[in-house]
């Protein structure tokens, strides 16, 4: 019972933080960053103004932004409550209790790198910084949610042989794809300093104006559906369901990343597609830890 | 339909939805920045003079971009920031020749024509940064009146905004010239309104 609430929790926070990284991304591809121009209030006060505003704040975009800190602040409390629950119930249990504190360390790191952000005027690197610690969060909550789990279902889970090179490919996966995404915010932190420089550039002239390492986003992208096809291929007789399915998973998502990679290429970088490529990715980090952590028998 | 099917359509459903919660939000985003360039009002006619002697007119607004801005060359916080912001924009919108900046002094009395070319000499890298002086009074009222700038107890009261006008001689909106957030807007919506079909 106390199990089960805890595993809920964890997976509400889970699904919290995904929505929060589509939302945040939502907030990087529409341009409203700096919809409130100051942090933690937004314009004069601590909601944006609803109608037209004298001091010229756009208040579509202050909404956006707005929406934003609002969900991290849901966030916040989902992993507050967590972490009463694994205090209250699982003092004894230090890994669950661990990492739950982590997860709300890191979220609350997160939180103030938002406001960095809008002190520093968006400045490209904290993004990166904001964006990786997310990533570090969802991998977080997604550890404690498989492990969990596994504590709820151990029958599930009963019998299985640990398979050490299947299980280092995972590792090696997830370090190759947080490099992967590292390339990719490389990129785009990349556009934006030539785009400030050169503003009349169009985005075709962005992209050729990236140096060589645009290249290596692409053909790591293709090397990682290689590996994940690898990984299936070996999976393929694996006695857990959610392990094939999962393993499937990453393929898909990997195959559908690079088709919207090469679609943003060819039809110079629309909004939509970089949302849903930037949020497809962070996906991947969460996936493949549940993956890694449901195929080890401890 | 098994379990796993559900939830595969469950979570079509989802992204589905948030795919039209995005789309809709990026068109209302892109809306709300061209509405928050709505023209302000006409550029009054008004004539000053050039360092260099030229006679400056409204007209020479028509069919350019303009960032104008109200300085005197003595002035020791503002006006530096604001002419050096200046010159960042020039250099950064130097392959175009659409767009112009304008600095009309508001301290006629010493600013002379030499030293309007000194201060422009200091700052500008091309020929499209104009600086403009005229009898003070007229100044005054041209920026209180004209671009609704005040303009009390000159030359120290001048308004530290940017004023940008479109091609067609219409205010289209202002901007805090010493504040680099405020810049970078200012250079997003250059960009719009050289793309802007008129």
């Amino acid at each position: 019972m106390k199990l089960r609430l805890f595993y809920n929790s964890a997976v509400i926070a889970t699904i919290l933080s995904y929505l929060l990284i589509f939302i945040g991304g939502l907030v990087r591809v529409s341009g409203a960053g700096m919809g409130c121009p100051n942090w933690p209030k937004c314009g004069e006060g601590w909601i944006p103004p609803t109608n037209v505003d004298i001091n010229q704040l756009n208040t579509t975009l202050a909404w956006i932004e707005f929406t934003n800190r609002m969900f991290g602040v849901v966030l916040g409390v989902s992993i507050i409550i967590l972490n009463i629950i694994a205090i209250f119930y699982f003092r004894k249990n230090h890994t669950l209790l661990f990492y739950s504190i982590l997860s709300l360390i890191f979220v609350v790191i997160n939180g103030l790198l938002g406001g960095a952000l809008v002190w520093f005027e968006l400045n490209p690197y904290i993004k990166t910084a904001h964006m990786l610690f997310a990533l570090v969060l969802v991998s977080i909550l997604s550890y404690i949610c498989i492990k969990s789990y596994k504590m709820l279902n151990p029958n599930i889970f009963q019998g299985l042989k640990n398979n050490i090179i299947l299980s280092k490919s995972l590792i090696f996966l997830w370090i190759l794809i947080v490099i992967e995404i590292l390339l990719g915010t490389g990129l785009r932190t990349g556009i934006e300093l030539i785009a400030i420089d050169n503003p009349l550039f169009s985005k075709s002239d962005q992209l050729d104006a990236l140096p060589y390492y645009k290249y290596l986003h692409s053909i790591l992208g293709f090397s990682l559906l290689f590996f994940s096809i690898y990984i299936n291929y070996n999976l393929r007789n694996h006695p857990l369901l959610l392990a094939r399915q999962l393993a499937y998973f990453i393929t898909g998502m990997i195959v559908l990343q690079i088709f919207l990679g090469e679609m943003m290429i060819f039809f110079d970088l629309p909004q939509l597609t970089r949302l849903f490529h930037t949020w497809g990715s962070s996906w991947l980090v969460g996936i493949i830890i549940i993956l890694y952590n449901c195929m080890k028998n401890e | 339909m098994n379990d796993l099917n559900k939830k595969l359509i469950l979570s079509f459903l989802i992204v589905f939805f948030l795919g039209i919660v995005a789309l809709f939000t990026l068109r209302e985003a892109t809306e709300s920045k061209i509405r928050n360039l709505n023209v302000v009002s006409n550029v009054p006619s008004f004539e000053l003079a050039n360092f260099n002697g030229d006679i400056f007119t409204d007209n020479n607004l028509t069919d350019k971009i303009t960032i104008l801005s109200f300085v005197f060359t003595s002035c020791p916080d503002a006006c530096p920031i604001m002419s050096e912001n200046f010159s960042i924009l020039q250099e950064r919108f130097k392959d175009s020749d659409l767009i112009q900046f304008v600095s009309i002094t508001v301290d006629p009395e010493y600013d002379s024509s030499d030293i309007l070319e000194a201060f422009s000499e200091k700052y500008s890298n091309n020929n499209n940064w104009y600086f403009l002086r005229g009898d003070i009074n007229y100044i005054s009222t041209l920026s209180e009146k004209g671009f609704f700038l005040s303009a009390s107890l000159l030359p120290a009261g001048h308004s530290t905004r940017f004023v940008l006008i479109d091609k067609k001689k219409n205010i289209r909106k202002y901007y805090e010239g010493t504040d680099d957030a405020a810049i970078m807007e200012l250079q997003n919506d250059i960009v719009f309104l050289v793309n802007e079909k008129v």
